[in-house]
């Protein structure tokens, strides 16, 4: 394994935000929008079920679904296109004073109850698959970062700030 | 005197919901014309006549059959109906029926029926006529929320995940949405679009879903907490293991 994939990021924190209810795409906005603002997020995604562009299977295959969850947020000026129905929000972020502010933003912005941990939610080295999919250079921050059965020319890790995230 | 089936122990509202449910004695919360029922089904246009796999019996001349002479045959079978199914969807989330109390409510209150129980859906397959029946009472009786319960003949993913915070269980293919107070159905139960929207009725508060509901849960009524109730599964479990294991040993 490279080096570049051992011993970084261990400094870091991950967290999880799992609210009681799966977010509107309206509070997920305003919640990655308030999070997008902090200083010191290094890395985030979004978990839920998956929303279908068309009915997978059944005599209605190839329909169009127009899903209300299926839309087009905007977090820190980039537009994002919501391919699930947000359940979950991981992240990785500097250290616990920044952890502090997100619990705040979440507090702030979601009226329903939520939980929030801390633990390991993103992979921290590469797996045999991520070598095998990225190589040997393989940028250590795009980590389980995209769905490891997804097309990487379909689901893009979006940088919301390259110039922080630029080492 | 005659017998009346006791259906299942227990002194907690969520056993007197099963009893209920299994009896059929359940109270009526919502209309459904007929047309809106066809049309949310998707079998057939609304209006249409059946469409028959086989003559009227009366006209097909039946051999003799002491059986055929004893079981008076369901209306659909008499028309020679196709065999339609209806499947619905329970959330976890203090639904008011399960996959295994609709195939009781079937299949003790309803002739020529095939239940399906699955561990998220749950489908009955019967003539065209008598599933339409079936599907209409399970819709308009207590034994359906439309926002925690829902028609979905394929594409049933949504029982078991978190509510959406308009409190409507999460449906993929976007069949079912709140607009107002009401649950409108704005597809049929496989996802094609239907030509109008049809109103399936206000969706229960939590607390009326949380007294309405057969499923037991740490965070409304536990099972534990039904004593009948465990120390009759208890002795199902133990007959059945030593009955299999000893059967001379068993206390009836």
């Amino acid at each position: 394994m490279s080096e570049a994939f051992s011993d970084t990021n261990t400094n870091t924190l991950q967290l999880e935000i799992f609210p009681s209810r799966l977010l509107k795409p309206e509070t997920a906005q305003e919640l990655l929008g308030g999070i997008a603002e902090i200083e010191g997020i290094i890395r985030l995604f979004i978990h839920g079920p998956r929303i279908p562009q068309t009915v997978p299977y059944g005599p209605a295959t190839g329909e169009p679904v127009q899903h209300p969850g299926n839309k087009v947020i905007e977090v820190a000026g980039q537009a994002i296109e919501l391919a699930v129905y947000v359940g979950s929000i991981r992240m990785e972020v500097a250290d616990t004073d920044v952890k502090r502010q997100v619990r705040e933003v979440c507090g702030s912005i979601l009226s329903i109850p939520f939980e929030f941990r801390e633990g390991n939610f993103i992979p921290r080295k590469q797996t045999v698959s991520d070598y095998a999919k990225r190589g040997p250079g393989a940028d250590p921050m795009m980590i389980g970062m995209t769905d490891p059965k997804g097309k990487l020319k379909h689901y893009p890790v979006c940088v919301l700030r390259s110039d922080n995230n630029e080492e | 005197m005659a017998y009346e089936p006791q259906y299942y122990p227990g002194a907690t509202s969520v056993a007197e919901n099963r009893r209920k449910h299994m009896s059929g004695k359940v109270e009526k919360l919502r209309d459904i014309s007929d047309d809106d029922l066809t049309l949310i089904l998707g079998h057939r246009a609304p209006g249409s006549d059946y469409p028959s796999t086989h003559p009227p019996l009366t006209e097909m001349g039946e051999p003799e059959c002491s059986i055929r002479e004893l079981v008076e045959p369901t209306p659909g079978a008499k028309a020679g109906d196709r065999v339609r199914y209806v499947q619905f969807v329970d959330s976890m989330y203090n639904a008011p029926s399960t996959p295994y109390f609709r195939s009781y409510a079937a299949a003790i209150n309803f002739r020529g029926v095939d239940p399906g129980t699955l561990s998220g859906r749950q489908v009955v397959e019967a003539r065209e006529r008598d599933m339409e029946e079936l599907a209409k009472f399970q819709i308009e009786t207590e034994m359906t929320c439309p926002a925690l319960a829902g028609l979905r003949g394929a594409t049933v993913h949504g029982h078991s995940l978190r509510l959406p915070e308009d409190g409507v269980m999460f449906d993929m293919l976007d069949r079912v949405r709140k607009e107002g107070d009401s649950i409108i159905m704005h597809k049929d139960q496989v996802g094609r679009p239907i030509d109008k929207k049809v109103n399936l009725g206000k969706a229960m508060s939590a607390d009326e879903a949380a007294k309405r509901t057969t499923i037991y849960r740490a965070d409304n009524i536990a099972f534990r907490d039904d004593a009948e109730v465990l120390e009759w599964v208890h002795r199902v479990f133990k007959q059945r293991t030593i009955y299999g294991f000893k059967p001379e040993a068993t206390e009836l």
